[in-house]
């Protein structure tokens, strides 16, 4: 069922808030118990059979937690043996849907098995269940989850509002919530849910899907081997990475909405990503909870045994400006393009999303070095920080719109093919009524080489400007956790202590006029449901 | 005032208060005539969005119109066809134009049914594009949206999923974005000059047209359309190359041949005209031994099945089909009969009309029958020789080029012509 749809809209969400609410009067208990029925029916409502795939997983982690409580304080290393079972158990279980047929297509193609090729069902929001699992036994491990129950641990995992594809959450972080939620009708929490919910619907329907069919033909024209001009390839990738920037965004807010409505503030996820001036800044911004879990379970763990063991050795360690290069490579770059790999495995079994999470590692590894190198070079970091914040900036939006033509293109021949547009290899083509309407200035671009196109000047005008508009809305405006910051839209999100005067005047509070406005910006969304379009990040 | 209550009862409030105000918007306006509300002066006179949504707006209008003399084809007929024009007699009115742009020969024969399914057809008259009858093109195994709301399959069973269809295109008419747009475009484009149009007979104007004439040039429109011509003909013949089978779909013009006799109402097929640009591309892609084909096929087919049915030829090299387009950079000069070369304009239509209805019209096409189709494919051969001769200059590029590179042919002909 999908979020933005007539039925979870008009039938699914009014009914299951009505019955959380009115069991909540009675007893908390039946409400968190319905609340946990309910999502399981939004889970099964694609596929029945996601139920049966995901039950057996959830009672055996929930098993292995027990065990590591159990065993976890007397016997250490059988605990740590069950933590290693436990993760093996959920990397295999997400392995075998997820990885399986690209692990044996690669094998075919690189040593000619033989091995045939089948379609499974994809569990779904598998990729984001499995994580927030390990997280779990992680958790229980290390002693910082100690009382757990299975309804609890399922209402955990199950929560639909972040159930298919996040926020991941913390044990930790939810259960607390959940214990505390009053499960009754709070005026306050679900105005400022209607709100959540109305901006990321309306993020998602006006502003992220029209991108999609401007985009798409030009993918799939590089998919074909169609060479594509500079200013088509510009427009694909532009064009998906707001795209998936409003639709990832929409996505996040309608989650943090929807969990409102039931008393329970998400971790933030999203937090207008293309403002950020480096790429580390970047990956704090998108995505937060999956950089959190792979920074916490993964790049942490991995660095400090490495720092560990290279300070046994007598070795250099990461020491600020004073890291030497061995130790640099060793205890930086190395984990860092480690964690971006798995990252990009994560968001999808392929060639395309390996190298994006690789190039973002890189990317990542080269701003840590700047960070080594900059003190020595230009020490006053107040001056730096003026001068060069909107060349990072630019720098950032270019590598990351660079890369995210990796996630979108179907082979890695068409990111290429798309890369070669991006920098004029394939010449400049501009329709003809544009050079026409140029006057003599088009007459020069000709014999620079421009080639004309016998297109209408129209679709190319259309997709400018419609770039434009959401570039400034991206970059200019200030995002939705930042007008509802006093309301505390997600876990932990303070009000600014200095906002800026857009963002003092567009502040949000429930007023008649917020109520109005909100209203056309609600029904906005509300009419443009007719056509359905999953969210991009679903399909991981 | 901060109060997340009375917040809440304003929102609901505001919000159903004005999803109903947009119901009601787009029943006055009525963007798509699905309704038919009548319409008002600057405000919904010309239905420019209609045309976006031809098989919806049609199919409701055909059943309000129920008219005797129906129109059917591609878009070729929605634009070239006015059902208004005086040429028609009165006796063969109400006409209505089911033209549907982008229609498939199995698609002019569910838009037929449509038509006579509304009790009043007497005459009808199908324009046969040449190009839907390279390719097979069976019936699709799940109706399409468009074909969920027809009253009837192919076959002549009922259509069951009718009821379910037509309920959802009252709801996305009244209450959805696209609708309300829609409504606002339609009545802002009431304020322009020559909006795009398709009135209540279901003829229609594409602004778009006549924007890129004044703006682009009608060079460039044809310049355009003969390069995606050129590719996707290209593609077709690449797929014939081997093929010396017979013409396909003409199953599909039996099948309209008999629903026709057997609903007694008056047939009258014809081929459409191309500008010689078009003709161009198929000769040089190897396909006018094809064109040939089609016609003598059909020219026989018709005499044996169809008893009474006459069978017109537009399809030729004649003062029409060949007249020059204005050079590059001139955005004055208007061509007089097409608007690309596919789109023949109304003046066109009226005549190959008067010369269907066997009025007063300047000489243009034939009737084709299985005596005279060798003897019109020669006088068509001759009509090209000729024109490759007078215009040599500007086909010379074309005529060099080997046929299965028709699209850069064609391309550097369209870049290369210059005043006839």
């Amino acid at each position: 069922m999908l979020f933005n749809s007539y039925l979870f809209i008009f039938g699914f969400l009014p009914f299951v808030l009505l019955g959380f609410y009115l069991l909540g009067e009675r007893q908390r208990d039946w409400a968190l118990l319905w609340l946990t029925v309910a999502s399981l029916v939004f889970y099964a409502w694609w596929r029945p059979i996601n139920v049966l795939l995901i039950a057996p997983s959830i009672l055996i982690n929930y098993g292995l937690a027990r065990a590591l409580q159990r065993t976890g304080e007397t016997r250490p290393t059988l605990a740590k043996a069950i933590l290693t079972l436990g993760i093996v158990f959920n990397i295999c279980f997400l392995g075998y849907f997820k990885y399986r047929m690209f692990i044996e297509g690669s094998l075919n193609d690189v040593f000619g098995t033989g091995f045939i090729l089948t379609r499974l069902i994809l569990p779904l929001g598998i990729s984001f269940i499995t994580f927030q699992k390990i997280a779990f036994l992680v958790d229980v491990q290390a002693g910082r989850v100690t009382q757990f129950s299975l309804r609890d641990y399922g209402l955990f995992v199950l929560f639909f509002p972040q159930l298919i594809a996040g926020p991941i959450v913390h044990y930790r972080e939810m259960m607390p919530q959940f214990r505390a939620a009053p499960c009754r009708f709070d005026a306050t929490n679900v105005s400022v849910g209607i709100t959540l919910f109305s901006f990321g619907l309306a993020k998602k329907l006006l502003l992220a899907d029209p991108l999609g069919s401007l985009v798409a033909p030009i993918y799939g024209h590089a998919a074909a081997g169609i060479p594509a001009s500079l200013t088509d390839a510009w427009i694909a990738a532009l064009g998906f990475t707001l795209q998936i920037y409003f639709d990832f965004s929409g996505y996040t807010d309608m989650a943090l909405g929807l969990a409102r409505f039931f008393g329970i503030k998400l971790p933030l996820n999203f937090n207008s990503p293309l403002k950020a001036p480096n790429i580390i800044d970047f990956w704090l911004r998108w995505h937060v909870s999956l950089t959190r879990f792979l920074t916490a379970y993964i790049y942490n763990p991995l660095t400090l045994s490495l720092t560990r063991r290279r300070a046994a050795r007598g070795k250099a360690v990461f020491g600020g400006r004073n890291t030497t290069i061995p130790a640099f490579l060793t205890l930086l770059a190395m984990p860092t393009i480690l964690t971006m790999l798995i990252s990009g495995l994560w968001h999808g079994a392929g060639y395309t999303f390996i190298l994006w999470g690789l190039l973002h590692g890189v990317f990542l590894c080269v701003n840590h070095a700047w960070r080594v190198i900059r003190p020595r070079i230009w020490p006053d970091t107040r001056t730096y920080n003026q001068r060069m914040a909107p060349i990072g900036f630019v720098v950032t939006f270019l590598s990351v719109v660079f890369a995210m033509v990796l996630f979108r293109a179907p082979t890695v021949g068409a990111a290429l093919m798309l890369w070669k547009g991006m920098v004029g290899i394939h010449g400049v083509v501009l329709p003809w009524v544009v050079l026409f309407d140029l006057g003599s200035f088009g007459n020069f671009l000709v014999s620079l080489g421009v080639q004309r196109a016998w297109t209408s000047g129209a679709l190319l005008l259309d997709a400018t400007v419609r770039i434009a508009v959401l570039l400034a809305i991206a970059l200019a405006l200030p995002n939705t956790l930042e007008i509802l910051a006093a309301y505390e839209p997600a876990l932990g999100v303070k009000p600014a202590k200095t906002p800026s005067l857009i963002l003092r005047w567009l502040a949000w509070r429930p007023t008649d006029a917020w109520a109005v406005g909100l209203a056309c910006v609600t029904l906005a969304g509300v009419l443009s449901l007719g056509e359905l379009s999953e969210f991009l990040y679903w399909q991981f | 005032m901060e109060n997340p209550r009375r917040f809440i009862r304003i929102w609901l409030t505001t919000l159903a208060g004005l999803a109903a105000l947009v119901v009601m918007v787009n029943l006055l306006v009525d963007p798509y005539d699905v309704f038919g509300t009548p319409r008002i002066a600057g405000i919904s006179t010309f239905k420019p969005k209609a045309d976006d949504h031809p098989m919806l707006a049609k199919t409701y209008q055909v059943a309000r119109v129920r008219p005797a003399t129906v129109v059917i084809g591609t878009s070729v007929a929605d634009i070239g066809i006015d059902a208004s024009d005086p040429v028609w007699p009165q006796a063969m009115r109400p006409v209505y134009n089911f033209g549907i742009p982008g229609s498939t020969a199995i698609g002019n024969l569910e838009t037929l049914q449509e038509a006579v399914a509304t009790g009043a057809i007497e005459n009808a008259i199908v324009f046969l594009d040449f190009d839907n009858f390279l390719i097979p093109q069976p019936p699709g195994k799940t109706l399409s949206d468009d074909e969920q709301r027809l009253h009837g399959l192919l076959g002549g069973a009922p259509n069951a999923s009718r009821p379910m269809q037509v309920a959802e295109d009252m709801f996305l008419s009244t209450a959805t974005m696209r609708a309300l747009n829609d409504s606002v475009t339609t009545v802002v484009q009431q304020w322009v000059p020559d909006p795009s149009d398709m009135a209540s007979d279901g003829s229609s104007i594409k602004q778009e047209f006549v924007t890129a004439a004044q703006t682009e040039g009608m060079h460039n429109l044809f310049a355009q359309k003969d390069v995606y011509d050129a590719e996707r003909m290209g593609t077709v013949a690449h797929v014939l190359a081997a093929s010396n089978g017979p013409t396909a779909n003409l199953d599909t013009v039996a099948a309209i041949i008999a629903f026709t006799r057997a609903h007694g109402v008056k047939l009258t097929l014809a081929i459409t005209p191309r500008h010689s640009d078009e003709l161009e591309i198929y000769w040089h892609l190897g396909l006018w031994p094809r064109v040939e084909q089609f016609k003598t096929e059909l020219a026989a087919l018709v005499a044996t099945q169809g008893n009474g049915v006459r069978l017109w030829d537009f399809m030729d090299y004649s003062a029409f089909t060949t007249e020059p387009v204005p050079p590059e950079g001139d955005l004055r000069t208007a061509t007089r009969w097409f608007w690309d070369p596919n789109h023949f304009k109304r003046a066109l239509g009226r005549i190959m009309v008067a010369q269907i209805l066997g009025e007063d019209a300047p000489a243009f096409g034939v009737v084709l029958t299985p005596d005279n189709v060798a003897q019109r494919n020669a006088a068509v051969r001759a009509q090209r020789q000729a024109f490759v001769c007078g215009n040599s200059a500007v086909l010379a590029a074309a005529s060099d080029r080997p046929t299965t590179d028709g699209c850069v042919a064609v391309e550097t002909a369209a870049k290369q012509r210059g005043p006839t």
